[in-house]
């Protein structure tokens, strides 16, 4: 069973390249008749990557949670959030820009070996901690808190690169291809508005769980330091534009930082072995 | 059958003649009849705008059929035809289909890409329908430049980015709200042009319309227009927070709107603000665009807009081009298919295929000596040979007739030359068949001899 999970693994990958080049082709030549391929690739890569976890799942007795499969979830999850948005807000443009952030994710996990059984390396202390229901939905929350904040990111970005555009006051190749300012800080404020409780809830659940299971000094470990900085961006994100009216380019550049710090916890996560939050790098 | 384009367009002629030769909707039965009744015109439409006039038509022979034409044009408009084919253009042939695909796809369009003439061209095909003055060539002709224009539009940006000061100004604020249901105009001076541009904002979404003017009551007349509301000059700076695009064009020879005054309402917006300077010289101090939330356009930087969407609109245009290539390429496959010597060669091939496949049936079940082999061959010949000469012979001699396709066309339904929608059962046979029959056609053509052993 590992096999074929391995196999539809790499299809999945493979439709995601596709997707990513009609995605961007579309974006280049506003062909619209090229979006529904675009789609159509992301939905079929997005069902073999579902299969490839749940085969995986099954044939290891559920999902280990190290830092290639966490990684594995996270694509997962940015996948199916996004077709959300496509969905809800029909906007195409995003797909150009998270597809490939997902594929990049699955490339990572791939280098870092997904199907390597870490956690036989762990210690036990380290194997008591993550046995526990709470551990697995701490993460799924997380992964689609870390989704819609990517999601925000992408459509801060577009607001820049906009905004910029329009000051410029020049119609550039680029100006007739991005989304309006309206949509991208629309799209950001929504994707935070429910990111962020569930980011809320994931970091309530882990700080249970290490105080249950008295892990000494938890609060010292550079994840849990740098995800508490991370909520607080977004809940600063949050304050100030419902209540100070940081619209624009002020809330466009916070949110662009709260994700820098988003993806330096996700690599600080897998690359330094200190601390207790550590599940296989 | 032979195809005729005589016209005129903005590109030949100046509006003192184009305004002359001009055909209205309720004329166009009258003079499609005068002209379908000419005996070398078999088929015609009028396509008949403010920009252009032409005819086509379909006609027993090329040279007669543009005098005939030309000679209509010149009658219908009281001009003297020497003098009138001054603006005419002329076009015969492969050219005519050119010709109405790329004006369908809107690219020989004053302005390149504008979407009305795929209308005007369809209520001009089903005048000449409705009158009954087109029949298979041109019915089949203007369909399918429809879905040349159709697909123009679908499968390039040709018609996405606005070519007008005023439409321009409209696509800059959708790029900053969005969608602009709901928003409010500010109109500082009540100009012409800011007039147009408020017309195009309230068509698109635009709710509220507040005016200031220095003359009070041509604020309250433009107000009024727009079911708006004046507001006094000198109390504009109010209105400003309430608005979120301000077009201004007043005769001020200084700012209007400056930086420093603009900057506290700024500073409490939630939303942009999207100013429009239409004035020479300008309303709107530059320095008001450093302002976070404010986008400030004047009217070079529109028509820098207006100038970089037409450069793209050509990029399309190009690849427009390739799509009426494959078009024409289609087209002329079905032209092809309704003359009468590849609708005979076909006939013949076809009877072919059949005649050898039942000879060889036959023969299997029959012990036969050379001779007679030879004997039973010469026959199966003959009778085909017999069989079809009256019919073809009767074809050929129609076709050249003024309904002579519609013969050749009952010829190739009779035979069954086109191929079966049908891909299974007696459909799929008659494919078969009319696949071998291709292919004794495309050797007959490499070879250059008859068809089969027959010597057809």
């Amino acid at each position: 069973m590992l096999e074929v999970a391995f196999v539809a693994f790499w299809l999945a990958m493979a439709f995601y390249v596709a997707a990513t080049v009609l995605y961007g082709y579309q974006v280049v030549t506003r062909r619209a008749v090229l979006s529904w391929y675009a789609t159509f690739a992301t939905g079929a890569g997005f069902l073999l990557h579902t299969a490839s976890i749940g085969l995986r799942s099954s044939a290891t007795d559920g999902t280990e949670l190290t830092g290639a499969n966490v990684l594995v979830l996270m694509a997962w999850a940015l996948v199916l959030v996004y077709f959300l948005v496509e969905h809800l807000m029909k906007v195409k443009t995003y797909g150009a820009l998270l597809v490939p952030a997902a594929l990049v994710m699955m490339l990572i996990a791939q280098v870092l070996g997904v199907s390597r059984g870490v956690l036989a390396d762990m210690t036990p202390e380290q194997a008591v901690l993550l046995d526990n229901w709470r551990v697995g939905i701490h993460v799924a929350l997380i992964s689609f808190a870390n989704a819609g904040y990517a999601i925000a990111a992408a459509a801060s970005l577009m607001y820049v690169l906009m905004e910029r555009q329009l000051k410029a006051r020049k119609a550039t190749k680029l100006f007739s291809r991005l989304p309006s300012l309206a949509q991208t800080e629309r799209v950001a404020w929504r994707s935070v508005l429910w990111a962020f409780p569930l980011y809320s809830a994931g970091l309530i659940l882990g700080v249970l769980r290490a105080i249950e299971t008295d892990v000494s000094l938890w609060w010292a470990d550079i994840r849990v330091l740098l995800s508490g900085l991370v909520w607080l961006v977004f809940a600063a994100y949050l304050v100030l534009r419902w209540r100070h009216g940081w619209q624009g380019r002020r809330g466009a550049y916070l949110l662009l930082a709260g994700f820098v710090l988003v993806v330096a916890l996700a690599v600080v996560a897998r690359t330094i072995p200190a601390g207790f939050h550590v599940f296989g790098l | 059958m032979h195809f005729v384009l005589v016209g005129l367009s903005h590109k030949t002629a100046p509006v003192v003649v184009r305004e002359r030769l001009t055909f209205p909707a309720d004329a166009q039965e009258r003079s499609l009849a005068t002209l379908t009744g000419i005996e070398e015109i078999r088929e015609a439409v009028i396509l008949s705008t403010c920009n252009r006039t032409e005819v086509y038509a379909v006609a027993s022979d090329t040279d007669i059929g543009v005098d005939s034409v030309t000679g209509f044009l010149a009658d219908h408009c009281d001009a003297d035809r020497h003098e009138l084919a001054r603006y005419l253009y002329i076009e015969t042939g492969e050219a005519v289909v050119r010709h109405l695909f790329r004006v369908v796809a809107s690219l020989d369009s004053m302005v390149v890409g504008e979407a009305q003439i795929l209308g005007q061209a369809k209520t001009a095909y089903e005048h000449a329908l409705g009158a009954g003055a087109t029949a298979r060539v041109l019915n089949k002709l203007f369909r399918q430049s429809f879905e040349v224009g159709k697909r123009v539009r679908t499968e390039t940006a040709i018609g996405e980015s606005a070519v007008s000061i005023s439409y321009a100004a409209v696509e800059l604020a959708k790029k900053v709200f969005d969608t602009l249901d709901g928003r409010t105009v500010l109109v500082l001076g009540a100009g012409e042009m800011s007039e147009l541009t408020v017309r195009h904002l309230v068509s698109n979404g635009v709710i509220g319309v507040l005016v200031a003017n220095r003359t009070f009551e041509r604020a309250q007349d433009m107000a009024a227009r727009f079911c708006g509301t004046a507001v006094p000059f000198e109390r504009f700076y109010d209105s400003v927070h309430d608005a979120d695009i301000v077009i201004s064009s007043t005769a001020a020879t200084e700012h209007v709107i400056t930086k420093a005054a603009l900057a506290p309402s700024a500073k409490h917006r939630a939303q942009p603000l999207f100013l429009i300077d239409i004035a020479v010289p300008r309303d709107i101090d530059p320095a008001v665009n450093d302002l976070p939330n404010v986008f400030l356009y004047d009217i070079d930087d529109l028509s820098g807009v207006v100038e970089a969407n037409l450069e793209e609109r050509m990029a399309e245009a190009r690849r427009a081009e390739a799509i009426i290539d494959e078009e024409m390429a289609a087209f002329f496959t079905w032209v092809e298919s309704m003359e009468v010597v590849p609708t005979v060669t076909a006939i013949r091939a076809k009877a072919e295929v059949i005649r050898k496949m039942e000879l060889e049936k036959a023969l299997k079940k029959l012990d036969l000596t050379d001779k007679e082999r030879k004997t039973v061959e010469a026959l199966t010949c003959a009778i085909v040979n017999k069989m079809l000469h009256g019919p073809t012979a009767r074809l050929k001699k129609v076709s050249s007739d003024k309904d002579g396709y519609m013969y050749v066309e009952a010829a190739r339904m009779l035979y069954g030359l086109e191929d079966s929608e049908d891909k299974h059962g007696p459909g799929a046979f008659r494919n078969l068949l009319n696949l071998r029959a291709r292919e004794i056609v495309e050797k007959q053509k490499e070879t250059g001899e008859g068809i089969g052993d027959c010597g057809a």
